[in-house]
């Protein structure tokens, strides 16, 4: 008896709840009347994307207060009210969400003062009459259970004119992907852009300026050539030492561009090659990608390039601060991504200290220009494990 | 000596040909992409093969993949490769099967033509070129006790033993005698705690390479 009485409170609570939410409901077909009448008149078309949102406030408090009654989750679906405001207007309008929550809001008005109004008349006669079955004739009560199907009727109710249907369900989930893409192509855009100047100063100051002034070495030999051979022959001297250095410059900006031993090994020849030359007795596995050379599927370049960099550079920093001898990397393959993970057996510490610096700095970077991730984990005493996930179709 | 060259740019193929005909060698067969190269060289059997690591149809590193068939098929055939950029990982593989007779170079080193052409022929007479590059690489990593004991001679001499030059050529790149050429050898050996090697082929180069890649 005590239990069923506490359900039944609990049950009464939510439904007065419910009826506090029936009163805003009104108060919202108020403020929908407001709303449509000065967006008829033009003036004050700014407030309608904001009732809207109101509206969606309120119909989700109504989805959590249902998912608490009944212990599943009510899904929500709305398009983003994002842009000019004529386009937030258009999305306010049109979104099959903002009908779905006025018809709930007008139903909640009704059925929530109605549900909470029967619970309190049926308070009375409940307890005489579970009082008399339990107390008397011992049996289970069953009066004030109906409190709790009153409330029950309730969370349906709104689960059922809450729940987005599959195809509005489908574009919410749709705009907010783009909505999503969009942002991380702008990104992407953004950092092509100054990858692409990078690139052009690197060219411009270093490849470029050698070979102005390995011609113009060139040049003064010819002059000197009859009149005075070892001047001539000097400055040939120092014209192919320029083109030497021009030469090694521009293999350098290669490397930095798209390092050739991808496109010759793909990503696992070229991590094996990298983990052979670290200096560290370095074990690499691969999952889901070609473990020989060519074979197997490849992730785009820029993200074959950006997962090299990054086993690059987190060898270099085992190799030169860890102190460790030993390191692995694994190299797996993801259904959307591709993921790079790092370990050394140093002294950890990495990111606190000298050995964070620059090196990290840009590798966060690069991996960020492809919207990947990176989880740099490195206490006292080590081991230091670099993770990157590289999200891309294969 | 009769060379077979395989070089998919035509310009740095005419530029290789007019330098090794100018200076006295043949051009017995040219390829210009990565499966021409095996049966032209099984046909020609020249003196020195000199293949470009990345060439048509893949673009990748069928050159490569060209010489380690061509030292299978044809043991004793030297072999010098050249390439944009160097790995150590190619040099590794490369060196996989001894290193008599094998070349690895940056293409940039064709431009210093009388090195270049000596490099090619200690390769023709079973000698060892590996690019200075590889060697710069392979010394940077290692930073133990033995190496740091070396002089700044001494360590000039083992880059220039580890590329594959013989005393004299030391000698004569270092400007002293042959005799302090083998004073240095004879020190670097004692340092590095490596079984003194007379010879100046390509067992040094080998034994050298073996210490650094330790």
């Amino acid at each position: 008896m005590r239990e069923a009485i506490k359900e039944a409170a609990r049950a009464c609570l939510h439904l007065t709840v419910g009826a506090a939410v029936s009163l805003l409901c009104c108060l919202m077909a108020g403020v929908a009347l407001f709303t449509s009448v000065v967006t008829l008149t033009v003036i004050g078309a700014g407030v309608l994307p904001e009732s809207v949102l109101l509206l969606r406030r309120l119909a989700g408090w109504e989805r959590r207060r249902t998912a608490a009654w009944t212990g599943a989750p009510v899904p929500e679906a709305y398009l983003p009210l994002e842009g000019p405001l004529p386009a937030r207007v258009r999305t306010a309008v049109g979104d099959p969400g903002t009908r779905q929550d006025l018809v709930w809001a007008a139903a909640q008005l009704l059925y929530g003062l109605v549900l909470w109004y029967l619970s309190l008349l049926l308070w009375t006669p409940a307890l005489l009459v579970d009082g008399v079955r339990t107390g008397l004739a011992g049996r289970r009560p069953v009066a004030l259970p109906l409190v709790g199907r009153l409330a029950g009727l309730a969370a349906d109710w709104s689960r059922t004119l809450l729940t987005p249907s599959p195809s509005a369900a489908r574009d919410a989930a749709l705009a907010a992907r783009i909505e999503q893409l969009t942002a991380t192509r702008a990104g992407a855009i953004a950092a092509h852009g100054a990858e692409l100047r990078r690139i052009e100063r690197d060219l411009h100051d270093g490849a470029q300026a050698r070979l102005v002034a390995l011609s113009m070495r060139i040049g003064l030999a010819r002059r000197a050539y009859d009149s005075d051979p070892a001047t001539a022959r000097r400055l040939l001297d120092d014209a192919q030492t320029q083109a030497e250095e021009a030469l090694a410059e521009l293999r350098h900006v290669v490397r930095g561009i798209h390092p050739p031993i991808l496109t010759d090994r793909g990503l696992t020849g070229a991590v094996r090659a990298l983990a052979a030359s670290s200096g560290l007795e370095a074990a690499v596995s691969v999952t889901g990608l070609g473990d020989h050379d060519q074979d197997g599927p490849r992730a785009p370049a820029a993200v074959e390039a950006a997962a090299y960099f990054v086993v690059a550079e987190a060898l270099t920093n085992a190799a030169k601060h860890s102190g460790a001898a030993r390191a692995s990397v694994s190299l797996a393959r993801e259904p959307a991504a591709l993921r790079v993970r790092v370990r050394d057996e140093g002294r950890g510490g990495a990111e606190a200290g000298e050995s964070g610096g620059s090196g990290l700095t840009g590798m966060r970077r690069r991996v960020a220009a492809l919207d990947g991730t990176v989880r740099l984990t490195s206490p006292s005493g080590g081991p230091t494990v670099i993770e990157v996930e590289l999200p891309c179709v294969w | 000596m009769r060379v077979v060259i395989a070089e998919d740019n035509a310009l740095l193929r005419e530029g290789l040909v007019l330098l090794l005909t100018s200076s006295g060698h043949e051009v017995a067969g040219v390829a210009a992409t990565g499966p021409e190269i095996l049966p032209l060289l099984l046909e020609h059997r020249p003196d020195v093969a000199v293949l470009d690591v990345r060439l048509p149809p893949g673009f990748r590193d069928e050159g490569l993949r060209a010489a380690l068939a061509a030292r299978e098929r044809l043991p004793e055939l030297p072999v010098l490769v050249l390439s944009q950029y160097v790995e150590e990982t190619y040099a590794a593989e490369l060196l996989g099967g001894g290193a008599r007779g094998v070349g690895y170079l940056l293409k940039d080193r064709v431009g210093r033509v009388d090195e270049f052409l000596d490099a090619l022929e200690r390769v023709a007479a079973g000698g060892t070129a590996l690019d200075p590059e590889v060697v710069t690489e392979l010394m940077a990593r290692r930073r133990d006790d033995p190496l740091d004991s070396l002089t700044p001679r001494e360590r000039e001499v083992l880059e220039l033993m580890a590329q594959g030059h013989d005393n004299g050529t030391i000698a004569r790149s270092m400007v002293v005698t042959e005799r302090a050429v083998h004073k240095h050898i004879g020190n670097v050996f004692l340092k590095l705690g490596l079984p003194p090697t007379d010879s100046g082929g390509h067992r040094r180069v080998l034994a050298v390479l073996a210490y650094l890649n330790a």
